[in-house]
């Protein structure tokens, strides 16, 4: 096959049983990455089954373009979420996607369960399980270096830390020192399989349709990325995109106040001086990507690699209220450390504040992400999610669907984010919302108008809080992003380039014709499938809600006063989303609508 | 035929060097069949390839003389190579690979004088230059390490 590797690796860990299939079974119809890894865990997971049942199973998937196109190292991450106990879903950047590809796989799906923590590692065609009892508890770090010091020093790491190890469910699967694929608890899926670490090495290459083809369309994506003025401000982006997101309205505070943070400001300014004065950067990217949008940052003697994205610094100055920097990246390295989803935790801890557990800002937080890691205490009850410990301590908490925690924007006043989270197959609000108009209201006022108009007919839609054209504009980005997911494309510079480029050097990656319209039509297809995994789970248009709280909460200062979230409009919303993507008025997929996508249940 | 400089301080490891390598000679894409590699320490990369050395050890030390310079490019005869890999032992750069799928010993060519690495890299970290400007742009590298020259 050109493209794709060829082959997917399927281990089971309760018989040891290795075997591969052949992707040409699945690429025609799902694509790859997130598509294929959705018609997997359809086929392999039980409707009954549990998350942490060794019936689950554990998918990463690459697409046919991870490590074939600038800005593409993706590798798409598909389980049944504990979190949520439906389809969870996240992807990862770095190197492991391509390496795997090397190697000779388009994915590797986990089932069963390990008698005994066990690591994998994958030279090419050589498969072998080795013992992990001692390095069960290892953090993400140790387990890295652990792991190099071996054997082969250039393999690549996917891992988790003690926290997946006990079960925490906002823990996720670390590639390598730096990339997470943090949200739906998916770590928490890796340890209960007693699965602590996969290493890849690949020698293998993956061969391509058409060499010159793909080199122009490649030559092409890269320069329309080099130009736009977006380009030279990833330079600067850990210093700028604390301040960059206040001004657009986006962060929340603490455990979803209603009073604005008066200090928000101060805090995301330290941040800025923070990068910019007192640690040095050494900025660095994924493989294959232009845009270096993480950098390795060392502070007095500490490093660590850090993602220039909301929901790391950002994440935890706002949620947590921290005006000190110091504090905030004594709070970072111990989550990246833990390979903890940051912005789930901080939820969390922002949530326990709220029950006198904590004291946001302070360096109690720090005890506290010991708790959750060690499961001690109330840190035991913490470890299950915002929504376990909301129902244990009896004082309603902040989620969207199914008990995911919400995102770092604030779901009130962004309707479309507040949709998505409600509608999402896993509430995994940052699987569709990138690029969206509302985002960059106040940031980029022509530019969202523009693409609010592109998209929805409508250049009102742009606006925040206004209910209109925001279920086609959450239809379409969430398409853009299965697209990117399914690709292996990263999806902030895929939704900056044309899609008509991507097609291109799809088809003279695989030799298979692609347009944009096809794509979008794999995208809707991929979508139902996805909503039919949850439906099968019970999922309904009840279930598709977000916390009572937040229809409640009406936000009292600052540039969201008054603003709260009308449960009527909302759910209007809703239908007109289910009449988009071809669901009847209850949320489930109607007949005509799987025939033409050619799915049965 | 120019020469390739590389500012290693700019470098961001993403590895694009490497890909469009192997498709350029290869037409497949794998990193370990480049010519040109990015090795990384942490947050720091350099990337390496063959740098066209004058007194070259990988042509002293091959038993066969196999390898030679030909148009300012230094090019191994693989009628007369052994696959002895001394080469890729003693040179000091690790710039000569050994290509295990087709059995042959690889190097970079500078693709003919329109080297693809330079022309993809996306930070413009690869430098083509002239040979005749190459003592100047070599010097330019020391001044960077050790400052201004007297």
């Amino acid at each position: 096959m050109f493209g794709y590797a060829g082959k997917i690796l399927f281990i089971d860990l309760t018989s040891r049983v290795v075997r591969t299939e052949p992707t040409e079974k699945y690429a025609a119809d799902f694509l790859g990455g997130r598509g294929i890894a959705t018609k997997i865990a359809y086929d392999l997971i039980p409707a009954e089954a549990n998350a942490f049942d060794p019936e689950n199973a554990l998918i990463m998937m690459t697409g046919p373009l991870t490590g074939a196109a600038p800005s593409s190292s993706r590798i798409d991450i598909v389980s049944l979420s504990p979190v949520t106990n439906l389809l969870g879903g996240s992807s990862a950047g770095g190197d492991f996607g391509a390496v795997l590809k090397f190697a000779g796989y388009d994915g590797i799906v986990i089932t069963g369960k390990a008698e005994k923590p066990m690591g994998i590692r994958i030279i090419d065609d050589e498969v072998t399980f080795h013992d992990a009892e001692h390095c069960w508890e290892y953090d993400v770090y140790d387990t890295v270096d652990c792991i190099k010091r071996l054997g082969r020093e250039d393999v690549q790491v996917a891992c988790i830390g003690k926290a997946g190890a006990n079960l925490v469910k906002t823990a996720g699967i670390s590639f390598s020192k730096r990339n997470l694929a943090a949200r739906g608890g998916l770590g928490a899926v890796m340890g209960s399989k007693n699965l602590k670490a996969i290493a890849v090495a690949g020698t293998k290459g993956v061969k391509v349709r058409d060499t010159k083809r793909l080199m122009e369309t490649n030559l092409e994506i890269e320069r329309r990325m080099l130009e736009s003025p977006a380009f030279k401000k990833y330079e600067n982006w850990h210093a700028n995109i604390s301040l960059s997101l206040l001004k657009a309205r986006r962060p929340y505070f603490g455990d979803y106040e209603e009073e604005f943070w008066e200090e928000a400001e101060e805090a995301a300014k330290n941040a800025k001086k923070f990068f910019e004065e007192m640690a040095t950067l050494r900025p660095n990217s994924c493989f294959a990507c232009p845009l270096r949008c993480w950098a390795w940052v060392e502070y007095k003697g500490e490093e660590a690699p850090m993602v220039a994205c909301q929901g790391t610094f950002p994440a935890i100055i706002f949620i947590l209220k921290i005006k000190d920097p110091e504090l905030a990246w004594k709070v970072y390295l111990r989550l990246q450390r833990e390979g903890l989803d940051i912005m789930g935790t901080a939820a969390v801890i922002a949530y326990a504040s709220r029950v006198g557990l904590v004291r946001l800002g302070s360096e109690e937080i720090l005890s506290l992400i010991d708790e959750i890691v060690n499961r001690e205490g109330p840190g035991n009850v913490l470890a299950e999610g915002i929504k376990r410990a909301s129902e244990h301590f009896g004082v309603p908490a902040v989620y969207v669907k199914g008990g995911m925690e919400s995102w770092s924007s604030d779901v009130r006043p962004f309707r479309g984010v507040s949709l998505a989270g409600a509608v999402s197959e896993s509430g995994s609000i940052s699987r569709a919302i990138h690029g969206f108009p509302a985002s960059s209201y106040y940031t980029k006022p022509e530019k969202a108008r523009k693409v609010a108009k592109e998209v929805a007919g409508d250049e009102s839609a742009a606006e925040p809080t206004s209910y209109r054209g925001k279920a086609k504009l959450v239809a379409y980005f969430e398409d853009e992003h299965i697209i990117a997911d399914s690709l292996g494309v990263c999806d902030t510079p895929m939704l900056s380039i044309p899609l008509e480029l991507w097609a291109e050097a799809l088809s003279a990656a695989t030799g298979m014709e692609f347009t944009p319209e096809k794509l979008h039509f794999y995208a809707g297809k991929i979508r139902t499938l996805e909503r039919m995994f949850n439906v099968r789970r019970g999922v309904d248009r009840e279930k598709d809600t977000l916390s009572e709280r937040l229809f409640r909460s009406v936000i009292r200062s600052g540039p969201w006063a008054g603003v709260g979230i009308d449960r009527e409009k909302f759910e209007e919303m809703k239908l007109e989303y289910y009449r988009l993507r071809g669901w009847g008025e209850n949320g489930i997929p109607a007949e005509e609508t799987l025939e033409r996508y050619d799915l049965e249940w | 035929m120019p020469y390739l400089i590389v500012h290693e301080e700019g470098c961001i490891g993403c590895h694009t060097c490497e890909m469009v390598c192997s498709l350029s000679h290869e037409g497949v894409i794998n990193p370990d069949l480049s010519r040109i590699h990015v090795l990384g320490y942490k947050g720091e990369k350099f990337p390496v390839m063959c740098l066209q050395c004058e007194d070259a050890p990988c042509e002293l030390v091959c038993p066969m003389g196999a390898i030679h310079m030909q148009n300012g490019v230094r090019m191994v005869d693989d009628e007369k190579c052994i696959r002895c890999k001394m080469c890729t032992l003693v040179c000091p750069v690790g710039g000569v690979l050994y290509d295990y799928i087709n059995n042959k010993m690889i190097r970079c060519d500078l693709c003919g004088g329109d080297p693809q690495c330079a022309k993809y890299c996306p930070m413009n970290v690869i430098e083509v230059v002239p040979d005749d400007a190459v003592p100047e742009a070599r010097k330019r590298g020391v001044r960077v390490l050790y400052g201004e020259a007297d």
